[in-house]
């Protein structure tokens, strides 16, 4: 049941994925952008021009273009089928490689930072709620309002000032490793779990060290939406019929908080996945500022250079996570909450 | 008249002027203002009042409860000479659910949607002793099977969206007893069961009073069930008991002007307006109905489920047929057949003796006008935004030509005879009542001139009161109009005062059909017979629990999917032999008349038994 569920899931995902591609694939060579002239230059020759425009392949048919892309034309070399997704006009490196490097850190910096603002939000949230218009309500609402209030770059700044420039807490904002360290062999790419492989403790506390005032932005930001939400499904959780009945039969305090903390959850964890889905490309900013490199970074630099084989794979590898990411979710949900049924 | 019964008996619980209060944005409301109540070891009271007269919000103060955000302002709960109200919460906890059990409306939604029951009433349980999980699991499974659930572990493992409202109902039942509570408060407790399976479960409950001497509280809007059950009856209203005594002198003689118009019906009975048996114009049947029947498929199989079979009946000019008979036996699609707003599978259907399958779609206009239905949830049936002008004024745009004036009228005259206040033809239907807005449909059904109206359980969301109302403009307007009308119901009570034949339904069939003096007075059919004996009447001087019930129904209803071959009821009928497995039943006349879905009714086999 659960098996057969995935399978369609991923099926039915597979499609979307695909069709996004293809669909992304026309749209930007819509874009009224001329990549090669800004390859060669706005006063080359003619020669020169249609040199790179050969280069690019830009110059065959769209539907060829498309089928190179894809794969299915064995003579052009390997596309997506094969496992490639072309490589970059701006750096001749395949773009897989590239990706593989920026996506680790995004991971690692969401989910982290999502780890870090449930841990605080949950609490909070519940705490909110079972006192609505309370002190840790009031509390809540006033923080939300004053995280919201600025952009999360301004906030990101703030922080280096602070933490960095004022204080020195935190290291200098330019990446997960300090230029001096080296990294450790990648073997996974995420680089905290490849210092661990590697045996290196020291290089392990220096990532988290880097990553601690980014996540620090990020949990800053995530948290009022995060606190918010918990709150307003603790609420409706406590006003249950079943909640007030639980207190009739004279269960324990506890007991009764955690029966309204599960049905609280369930359809917290859906927004939750619609969110860590949204930061996945979202967290640009907050890469930008602490130039981490991350996704979000790699997807602004492909679209300013008209790199069309980075921007198709971005948006292919941001779909495909956030698709598995829902799915998980969803799975999750079905766990929490015995009623969602696999249909 | 209290004093009396707390003499002789001992308290269990005392209520002394309690007061609660909700803050609202829209102001403070006090549902209870001055209430007290004291109920005694092995008696069962009962609480009456409106819908929203506070009942359900007195069944949780007397646990020290309010559901937020009303608060307990005064007042005493004395249980066991303490007060509930000076206790903290953890002297509070310990007392709910050990020695006070509730039971409450909606036990669906009661129950913890992600538990699978069996850890909830474990839970419970383990709340009250020191009870290892095991062993509360073995719990949970005891109190199953007490309650009458059929396979207690496998129950268990079972969520409470996959159990029937029955069954969930008898879960809460299952929670609130396993602790054995000296006092149990039942907030409808029966609410959404069927007829058979009430009286079952009322009957264990009173039993089980009987056995531990505990009391029970029993908060009912169904008189049957308190003149069946109760020993005392309290009338709340107004935030306070009017009327506190015994069960008898209550419905022999009520005191309070409130009490009087609850128990409208059952004096207008006793007064000996009662119908009488004749239509007002007997004749041709205006409505008939031959060999009728509906199957839905069900999505993604090819089965169906067989709705209806077989269903033969006519209905005549000024004549009120009853339909009667559990949820699930096709009275419903009875009546949307009717109207064409389902299709029969097979079957004719014809008015004043032509086929209404033949109608044309442009001609079904004019046959809608003389054949309208009122359903029974009057809120879902009117659209709250329009003026009570507009929804009276819809059917005379569509079906006559009259001029603005005469049609403001006509609206003005509809009002008056559904009893309405004319001022409020410009109101919109939001603010009026259950009952008001069921007056309302009827007007509107009445407003082209019909002669046929379908009444789908009109009554079944209305307080007592409001049902006798309701019951008194039907017979007002048939005797006026001379309408005919199917009545769709499973309140036998109302059917008794409304209609002049009834037929009973079991699982798309009509079982037995006759005039409804033959067929209350003495019921053939064993389903009848059943259905019959389990209605409570609400007559405290004739209490179930005092006589011999005749043997009921056992088992289950037979899915719809997969039905017998043989008579319908063989499964369940305490007089089925082999012959009644293997031949369906026909629906032969007797010779007084009515007619009788089973063989050995009609050989006489079954004369005299019980
Ligand atoms: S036919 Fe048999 S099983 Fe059916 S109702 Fe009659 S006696 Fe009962």
């Amino acid at each position: 049941m659960v098996a057969r569920y995935i399978f369609r899931r991923i099926l039915v995902g597979t499609v979307q994925i695909l069709s996004l591609v293809i669909a992304v694939f026309f749209l930007i060579r819509l874009l009224p952008a001329d990549p090669v002239s800004r390859f060669v230059g706005l006063n080359s020759s003619a020669e020169a021009y249609a040199q790179a425009e050969r280069n690019l392949g830009l110059d065959r048919p769209l539907l060829t273009q498309l089928g190179h892309y894809l794969g299915v034309l064995p003579s052009e070399g390997p596309g997506l089928l094969q496992g490639s997704l072309g490589t970059s006009w701006v750096t001749g490196t395949p773009v897989l490689t590239e990706i593989g490097q920026a996506l680790p850190i995004t991971i690692e910096l969401l989910t982290f930072a999502f780890a870090v603002a449930l841990l605080i939000s949950v609490p909070v949230g519940m705490l909110a709620a079972l006192r609505p218009g309370g002190a840790a309500d009031r509390g809540v609402f006033a923080y939300s309002l004053f995280a919201g209030s600025q952009p999360e770059f301004w906030w990101g700044l703030l922080f280096v000032y602070v933490f960095f420039f004022v204080l020195g807490w935190a290291p200098a904002p330019l990446g997960v490793l300090s230029p001096l360290t080296s990294p450790p062999p990648p073997v996974t790419g995420f680089i905290t779990l490849d210092s661990l492989i590697a045996g290196r403790p020291d290089t392990l506390f220096e990532v988290l060290h880097h990553y601690m005032l980014p996540v620090a932005t990020m949990v800053f930001i995530l948290s009022g939406p995060i606190i918010k939400m918990v709150r307003q499904n603790m609420v409706r959780a406590l006003g249950s019929d079943f909640v007030l009945y639980a207190r009739c039969a004279g269960l324990p305090k506890g007991q009764v908080a955690r029966y309204a903390l599960r049905a609280a959850m369930a359809p917290s964890v859906t927004l939750i996945g619609i969110l860590y889905g949204f930061m996945l490309g979202g967290a640009v900013l907050i890469e930008s500022v602490f130039s981490l490199g991350g996704l979000g970074q790699y997807a602004i630099r492909s679209v300013l250079a008209f790199d069309y084989p980075a921007i198709q794979g971005v948006i292919l590898v941001i779909t495909a996570i956030s698709l598995l990411v829902y799915l998980a979710l969803d799975l999750i949900h079905a766990v929490i909450d015995p009623r969602v049924a696999y249909g | 008249m209290k004093a009396d019964v707390a003499a002789t008996q001992r308290t269990v619980l005392s209520v002394h002027n309690l007061r609660v209060r909700y803050d609202t944005p829209s102001g403070a409301v006090t549902p209870l203002r001055d209430f007290s109540l004291s109920i005694g070891e092995r008696e069962v009271v009962g609480l009456i009042g409106d819908a929203g007269s506070g009942k359900s919000t007195a069944a949780l103060a007397m646990m020290g409860l309010v559901r937020p955000p009303g608060r307990l302002i005064s007042g005493q709960v004395l249980f066991g000479g303490q007060d509930l109200m000076e206790m903290d919460e953890d002297q509070l906890r310990a007392l709910r659910g050990k020695d006070i059990g509730i039971i409450v409306q909606n036990p669906r939604s009661a129950l913890n949607p992600m538990l699978r029951i069996g850890r909830q009433i474990g839970n419970v349980y383990r709340a009250h002793s020191d009870a290892s999980a095991a062993a509360a699991r073995d719990r949970a499974i005891e109190m199953l099977r007490l309650v009458g659930i059929n396979d207690p572990e496998r129950r268990v493992a079972a969520y409470a969206h996959e159990l029937s409202g029955g069954m969930a109902q008898r879960a809460l039942i299952a929670m609130a007893l396993s602790s054995e509570p000296r006092l149990l408060i039942a907030d409808e407790p029966t609410s959404g069961l069927d007829v058979t399976i009430q009286a079952q479960f009322l009957d264990q409950m009173w039993d089980s009073v009987q056995q531990t001497g505990s009391a029970i509280l029993l908060i009912s809007q169904d008189l049957g069930i308190i003149a069946n059950y109760c020993d005392r009856v309290a009338v709340l209203h107004d935030g306070r008991i009017v009327e506190d005594r015994p069960a008898r002198d209550f419905f022999a003689a009520p005191e309070h002007p409130y009490s009087r118009d609850i128990l409208g019906l059952q004096r207008a009975a006793a007064s000996g307006v009662a119908r009488t048996s004749e239509p007002v114009a007997p004749g041709e049947p205006l409505v008939e109905v031959t060999a009728l029947a509906k199957a839905f498929p069900i999505h993604g199989s090819d089965k169906v489920v067989q709705a209806l079979q077989s269903v033969d009946l006519s209905v005549g000019p000024g004549e009120t047929l009853g339909l009667v008979g559990e949820s699930g036996s096709g009275k419903t699609t009875v009546g949307r057949c009717l109207l064409r707003l389902e299709e029969p599978t097979s079957g004719d259907i014809t008015y004043r003796g032509a086929p209404i399958s033949g109608i044309p779609k442009e001609a079904l206009r004019a046959f809608r006008r003389k054949i309208q239905i009122v359903f029974q949830d009057p809120y879902d049936s009117l659209n709250p935004r329009w003026t009570i002008r507009r929804v009276l004024q819809e059917p005379l745009d569509l079906h006559t030509r009259l001029g603005k004036a005469e049609k403001t009228a006509r609206i003005r005259d509809l009002l008056e005879m559904v009893g309405l206040d004319q001022a409020l033809i410009d109101d919109k239907p939001r603010g009026l009542g259950a009952s008001a807005m069921q007056r309302l449909n009827i007007a509107r059904a009445i407003a082209v001139d019909p002669e046929f109206i379908v009444l789908d359980e009109p009554t079944s969301v209305l307080a007592p009161q409001a049902v006798t109302g309701l019951i008194a403009l039907l017979r007002k307007l048939q005797k006026e109009l001379g309408l005919s009308y199917l009545f769709i119901s499973h309140d036998l009570t109302t059917v008794r005062f409304l209609c002049h034949r009834v037929a009973v339904m079991y699982l798309g069939q009509i079982v037995e059909v006759g005039r409804v003096g033959q067929v209350f007075e003495d019921p053939q059919h064993p389903y009848a017979r059943a259905l019959l004996s389990a209605h409570l009447f609400p007559d405290p001087t004739r209490r179930r629990v005092d006589q011999d019930v005749p043997e009921s129904l056992s088992g289950e209803i037979p899915s719809p999917v997969d039905l017998p071959r043989g008579c319908y009821l063989a499964g369940r009928c305490p007089f089925a032999v082999d012959r009644c497995r293997s031949e369906a039943q026909p629906l032969v006349a007797l010779e007084d008349g009515r007619q009788v879905r089973c063989w050995r009714v009609i050989e006489g086999d079954l004369e005299g038994a019980a």
